[in-house]
C-alpha cells in the first residue's frame, strides 16, 4: 500500500500557513482515512468494539508522531537510497514496544487486539507521513504533523467503531445501550462482521465528504 | 561522507543495533511479566472450570495462592489433566485443550466431575478470534452452556448444535456467525477430551 503515498493530498500553501494549519490539516483538510484515504485496513480490522479501537488509536498516536519525530531527527545523517529501510526501522521500533507494554501490563487487551498491534507497522498512515512531512522537517513539526494525523485517523474509527458496536452488539464499550440492546431491535450481526466494516466505512467517507465539498462550494 | 557506497549499509547497522538493544532491553526487562500474565491466565482458567475453588471475587494473587495449594500438575496418571484433590480423593478434572483456531491458537480448559463426564465448565485463556464474533466463546452467553452437560461415550464427547436448536444433553450452542471458530473449537475439545480418556484408560487412572 506504500504506493498510495506521493503528493495526493498536500495542499498548495504557502509554508507558513501550512505550519500553522497543522491541526486542521490533520484532522481535517487532509485527514488520513477520507481525504488520503490511507490506513484502511486496521479502519476495517479492529473497529467492531469501541474499546479495542480506542487502544489501537492510542498504540497509533504513540507510533505515529515518535516515528515521525525520529525520522525528523536522522533526516540529515540518513541517506535517501535506504531510507525506506530506516523509516521502516523506526516504525517497528515504537510498535514492538507497544506490543510489549500491553503484554506485560494489560494481557487482556494484547489477546483482544491479537496480531493488529503488529500491524500498526504496515499502516501507510505511518510510513505516508514520515515520508511527506518527518523526512522534510524539523522534529517538532514532524511530531505535530504525526500526532495531529493520528488524531485525524483516531476520531473517524471511533465513529465508526461507535455505530458498528451499537448497530452490532447493542452495546457500548460493552454497556448494554437501551434499545438497541433487544428485544424491540435486532442487532445488525453483519455490522461486527467484516463486510459491516467496508459500509460503515464508505458511509462515514460519504457524509465527512460532502461536508467537506459544501464548505468548498460556499468558500467560492 | 554520504556518497560513499560503504556508508549505507554501516548507517543501517547501527541504526539498527542501537534500536534493537532498547527493543531487546526493554523486552528483558518485562519478560517475567509477560510469563507471569500467561501463567497466571492458564492458572484462573484451571480454577474457573473447578467450582469448588473459584470465586469470581478473589484477587489474582489469591488466585495463584489457590491453584499453588490445591491443584495438582498434569500426569499420566490424571490423562494429562490438572486435578484437584481433597483427602488424597480427585474431587474434579481439568482438561486442557489446544489447537489452531480461525486467526491463531485456542487454548483452554474443560472442567470434569470425577465421574469423568459431567462437564463443570469451560474457559479459555488463550485466543485470537474476530472480536465481536469468534471471540464470544470467551463470553458467559457461550461458557454458561457447559456445566452440567454429560459427555458421550461415544464418538464425539460434546456436540455443536445451530443456534435455538434444541440439545441433547452432550450439545450445545455454536456462535452465531463464527462458523469456523466454532467447527474448529468442537474438533479441538473432542480431540482434547478423547486423548484424556484413552490416556485414563491407559494409566489405570481409576480411583
Amino acid at each position: 500500500m506504500a504506493g498510495e503515498i506521493g503528493e495526493r493530498g498536500r495542499h498548495k500553501l504557502s509554508p507558513s500557513a501550512r505550519k500553522s494549519n497543522l491541526f486542521i490539516e490533520g484532522l481535517w483538510d487532509n485527514n488520513p482515512v477520507f481525504r488520503q484515504v490511507l490506513g484502511i485496513c486496521s479502519t476495517l480490522a479492529v473497529t467492531n468494539l469501541v474499546l479495542n479501537t480506542m487502544v489501537m488509536c492510542a498504540g497509533l498516536i504513540f507510533t505515529l508522531s515518535l516515528s515521525s519525530a525520529t525520522v525528523s531527527v536522522l533526516r540529515k545523517s540518513m541517506p535517501r537510497n535506504i531510507r525506506m529501510m530506516v523509516e521502516t526501522l523506526i516504525i517497528a521500533f515504537y510498535v514492538i514496544i507497544v506490543d510489549i507494554l500491553l503484554k506485560a501490563y494489560w494481557p487482556q487487551m494484547s489477546a483482544n487486539l491479537g496480531p493488529y498491534v503488529g500491524l500498526i507497522i504496515t499502516n501507510c498512515i505511518v510510513m505516508g507521513r514520515c515520508e511527506a512531512c518527518g523526512i522534510s522537517s524539523p522534529p517538532a513539526r514532524a511530531f505535530l504533523d504525526g500526532l495531529f494525523n493520528a488524531l485525524g485517523y483516531s476520531f473517524i474509527l471511533l465513529i465508526i467503531a461507535v455505530f458498528r458496536e451499537v448497530l452490532g452488539m447493542g452495546t457500548l464499550l460493552e454497556l448494554p445501550v437501551p434499545f438497541f440492546i433487544g428485544p424491540y431491535w435486532d442487532k445488525w450481526i453483519i455490522m461486527v462482521m467484516p463486510p459491516g466494516a467496508f459500509f460503515m466505512l464508505a458511509v462515514v467517507v460519504w457524509v465527512f465528504r460532502s461536508i467537506q465539498m459544501k464548505k468548498e462550494v460556499t468558500a467560492k | 561522507m554520504r556518497e560513499k557506497r560503504w556508508f549505507a549499509p554501516v548507517y543501517m547497522f547501527i541504526v539498527t543495533a542501537m534500536f534493537s538493544s532498547v527493543v531487546i532491553g526493554f523486552a528483558r526487562r518485562t519478560q517475567n511479566l509477560v510469563e507471569a500474565n500467561a501463567r497466571l491466565a492458564l492458572e484462573t482458567a484451571v480454577l474457573q472450570v473447578i467450582p469448588q475453588l473459584y470465586s469470581e471475587d478473589a484477587s489474582r494473587l489469591e488466585l495463584h495462592r489457590i491453584f499453588v495449594e490445591q491443584v495438582s500438575e498434569p500426569t499420566d496418571e490424571s490423562g494429562g489433566a490438572y486435578v484437584y484433590k481433597k483427602d488424597s480423593r480427585i474431587e474434579a478434572y481439568a482438561v486442557p485443550f489446544s489447537g489452531r483456531g480461525f486467526w491463531a491458537t485456542i487454548s483452554g480448559v474443560v472442567g470434569v466431575k470425577p465421574d469423568k463426564k459431567t462437564v463443570t465448565g469451560i474457559a479459555f485463556y488463550e485466543q485470537s478470534e474476530t472480536p465481536g464474533l469468534g471471540a464470544e466463546i470467551t463470553k458467559p452467553a457461550f461458557k454458561n452452556q457447559f456445566p452440567g452437560r454429560i459427555l458421550a461415550q461415544k464418538a464425539e464427547p460434546l456436540k455443536m448444535k445451530r443456534p435455538g436448536e434444541p440439545l441433547a444433553e452432550n450439545e450445545y450452542h455454536a456462535v452465531t456467525g463464527a462458523t469456523q471458530t466454532s467447527t474448529r473449537l468442537e474438533k479441538i475439545i473432542n480431540d482434547a477430551l478423547v486423548l484424556w480418556r484413552e490416556k485414563l484408560e491407559k494409566g489405570g487412572g481409576t480411583n
